[in-house]
């Protein structure tokens, strides 16, 4: 148990609080429990592209400024049309690549560096909060990468007691689960 | 209450609250960029205006939502509706041309009267100046769309109220997760 979850107090019925609750608790028991290192590259690279989008709109507001309008015409153009571009490309980055995975923790086992994603999924007006684990592997000596994927589908009811505090406990025991079979699964095959 | 507020924020690790603050400048900034997309699409420096006062009734009311374009190769003529600025005055004025002088190299110079004054405007220009030219137009009156600039008059005339609205949305966007 970590101390922040003693802090944690939520509404369980608005999706998006009782979601980033849930996560934080999943990325807690990723970096805490299960000893993975957690990479924040993914997170980054957004994070890179919204600096860079709201930077070209300061230039462009300092451009402006320096040089009035009929002047900065061609700064103005250039800085509007790349700012809409990298909206496009936040976008397209948020849903192809991010696909709302909120934490890569990386792993050593053996020679093998195992990588886990987790994303979580819920709908609009509905408690069922849909978690998504990959595994990948790095194939060792030589051997092709694996990739692993197992999902849970349960309502918020079963994380979040009638406190609205997330149970760490059993989030840690559905993820050890996770963890624990698509780690062996690895093994028999 | 308060506490319960910022609830959220104190979860956040570096990186949340380095997003959180920056998808805030996003917004800000989208809207900017909005803005300065229509100044280059319609070459004028505001291209959207209120009109303040009730000089150009009928046509226009205190509180109409003006489109403006300023391109410079459509000529300016009598009739028609102009935003232009006059020194040392901080809001442009909405008013119609009343007379033009055009001259064979292009330069005009033009007097406006607002529909719903007895006199023009030379009273409202600087001191000693008699005519408008091009450098003083903002832009031409394109379209207008009725009552949608009193909330902008309103946030003007109250500016505490302003500042209390833009700080409930910053603090909204800012505190709430997602």
């Amino acid at each position: 148990m970590t101390e922040s979850t003693e802090v944690v107090k939520i509404n369980k019925w608005d999706g998006a609080a009782a979601k980033n609750a849930i996560d934080d608790a999943i990325r807690e028991v990723f970096t805490g429990d299960l000893k993975c290192k957690e990479s924040f590259a993914l997170i980054d690279g957004r994070l890179f592209l919204c600096a860079l989008a709201v930077g070209v709109a300061l230039y462009a507001l300092l451009w402006d400024y320096l040089y009035p309008f009929p002047q900065s015409r061609l700064v103005l153009i250039i800085c509007v049309s790349s700012y809409f571009i990298l909206m496009g490309i936040l976008t397209l980055y948020t849903t192809f690549k991010e696909k709302g995975i909120f934490v890569v923790a990386k792993e050593k086992v053996g020679n093998n560096n195992r990588v886990w994603e987790a994303s979580s999924y819920v709908k609009k007006h509905d408690d069922k909060y849909s978690l998504v684990v990959v595994m990948r592997e790095a194939g060792g000596a030589g051997g092709a990468g694996r990739c692993r994927e197992a999902s849970v589908n349960k309502s918020f009811a079963t994380y979040i007691d009638v406190n609205g505090a997330v149970v760490q406990s059993v989030v840690l025991a559905e993820i050890t689960k996770l963890y624990n079979s698509l780690s062996s699964e690895k093994k028999e095959k | 209450m308060l506490d319960s507020l910022f609830d959220d924020v104190k979860r956040m690790n570096k990186r949340q609250f380095i997003y959180q603050v920056l998808s805030f400048g996003m917004i800000v900034s989208s809207a900017l960029m909005i803005w300065k997309g229509l100044m280059v699409v319609t070459g004028s420096e505001s291209p959207i205006v209120v009109v303040l006062s009730g000089s150009m009734e009928p046509a226009f009311h205190r509180g109409d939502l003006l489109f403006l374009t300023n391109y410079p190769e459509e000529p300016v003529r009598v009739g028609e509706i102009v935003v232009f600025k006059v020194e040392g005055r901080d809001i442009p004025i909405v008013h119609r041309v009343l007379k033009l002088h055009e001259k064979n190299n292009g330069t005009v110079k033009f007097l406006t009267k607002g529909d719903n004054n007895s006199v023009d405007d030379r009273g409202l220009y600087a001191q000693g100046q008699l005519w408008l030219t091009k450098k003083d137009v903002v832009g031409r009156a394109r379209g207008f769309l009725p009552y949608v600039g009193m909330v902008t008059i309103y946030m003007n005339e109250y500016p505490k109220f302003k500042f209390a609205v833009l700080a409930c949305l910053a603090i909204y966007v800012l505190v709430h997760r997602e």
